[in-house]
């Protein structure tokens, strides 16, 4: 039987417990704030780029291009992109899932191996502890998330693409939809997915001047569209790591509250209940002395 | 009648976007003017300086280089980095002009000297452009 002061101490316990969750609450609703700005800001780019590039891309002889060519596939890089920290609900959990299902049935099923790089700190420790074949670890870049890492990362990646590492590059993220709705999204990163042949038309009417000329153009364009699509990726998971978090902590306070409100009531019983007894006692005493 | 419209992006943001009369871009052979009716016209840009035309203004960037496209009236600028003339940091460009005449001096083998004369020249071109159309 929990005693007065087991109650009072639980519930100052539980509201010290409210006032964490609610100061994280707000810590992640301002920061996602700037996180949602930078990723639409980041979007536009990310998209103009592809849109230029598949206007670019349409000639033939230009899907000969390596980076385009789909291979046999027996060697798969994945990118598995967490959070740093925990305490964002289902957010890491459900990101690790996926990729470890990715893993087991669709690669290791058909004895296709895979070659892991892990964004966040979360997912590189997870995996590392256990039998995945990590390459590169990012840790804790999202304290201050900068376009070098998706530079330094897309730089390896396609170097590794490029001599045969990896035959495939699969991106395995949170996408930033809304505040309360992140969606995985399993995206292959290379060979660079074609789009469907409607832009040809486009290219065909429009007749470009190139300058230089549409193969230097195209290989510019290459590297940074790759780049802008990692940081693009970055910064979505980042903008959904921060909406996932608002939404637990804003659940946590809210249960706090609650068990604060039945805690209170059981505390106001119990009180009620000590006071009814030691009444009953006077008065029975009092009787007992009128009595005799 | 439809006008030139002009949308320039870069990774980090959307810097501007409207109608034009006329935009001025350092192509790779050679600065060359788009006005209203241009053929369309994919171009690669670099480092240097960007002049648009409005209506009642005329508006300058630094710009890191990039790509252009002109179809249909619209143009695309797609720039690694770009910054109107009012935002450019002339305290950071200076620095980083320093920075790199640094590196570059103390030809130690552990740097990349391509790199450190562009970002020179990336500083140059700013400091350049703050200090002639925002004086």
């Amino acid at each position: 039987m929990a005693t007065l002061r087991d109650i009072k101490q639980r519930i100052k316990g539980v509201k010290s417990t409210q006032q964490i969750t609610k100061a994280m609450k707000m810590v992640a609703a301002a920061k996602l704030r700037r996180a949602t700005e930078a990723i639409l800001n980041a979007r536009p780019y990310a998209r103009k780029i592809q849109t230029l590039l598949s206007h670019l891309a349409s000639d033939d002889d230009l899907i000969s291009n390596p980076l385009f060519i789909t291979r046999d596939v027996k060697k798969v890089a994945v990118v598995v992109v967490t959070a740093d920290r925990g305490l964002c609900g289902a957010f890491n959990t459900n990101i690790i899932r996926e990729a470890t299902r990715y893993i087991n049935e669709e690669l290791q099923a058909q004895n296709i191996s895979h070659s892991l790089f892990c964004l966040g700190k979360k997912g590189s420790d997870y995996f590392s502890k256990r039998n995945y074949n990590v390459v590169q670890k990012y840790p804790g870049i999202f304290s201050s998330l900068n376009y070098s890492i998706a530079q330094r990362l897309s730089d390896q990646l396609i170097a590794g693409f490029m001599n045969g590492e990896f035959d495939k590059v699969i991106l395995i993220f949170n996408e930033f939809k809304s505040i309360i709705q992140q969606k995985i999204v399993v995206e292959q990163f290379l060979p660079i997915p074609i789009e469907g042949n409607t832009k040809k038309e486009i290219h065909a009417e429009a007749n470009y001047i190139y300058e230089p000329d549409q193969k230097a153009i195209f290989e510019y364009l290459i590297p940074k569209h790759l780049k802008a699509q990692l940081w693009r990726v970055l910064l979505e998971s980042n903008a959904a790591e921060f909406a996932a978090r608002m939404t637990a902590m804003d659940n946590a306070t809210t249960n706090a509250k609650e068990l604060i409100r039945t805690l209170n009531l059981k505390y106001n019983k119990e009180r009620q209940a000590a006071i009814t007894k030691e009444i009953l006692e006077i008065v029975s005493g009092a009787n007992a002395l009128k009595a005799s | 009648m439809s006008e030139l419209s002009l949308e320039i992006i870069s990774p980090a943001k959307q810097v501007f976007s409207g109608e034009i009369k006329s935009i001025t871009v350092p192509g790779t052979k050679g600065r060359f003017q788009v006005l209203k009716n241009h053929a369309p016209i994919i171009s690669t840009f670099e480092i240097g300086l960007i002049k648009v035309d409005l209506t009642d203004k005329t508006r300058y960037f630094a710009t890191a280089g990039g790509t252009i496209e002109v179809l249909n009236n619209k143009v695309l600028i797609l720039a690694d980095s770009i910054e109107s003339s009012d935002e450019i940091d002339l305290e950071r460009a200076v620095k980083a002009k320093e920075r790199a005449e640094k590196r570059l001096q103390e030809k130690s083998k552990d740097i990349d000297v391509e790199r450190a004369q562009a970002a020179l020249a990336r500083a140059l071109n700013r400091i350049r452009i703050k200090e002639t159309y925002n004086g």
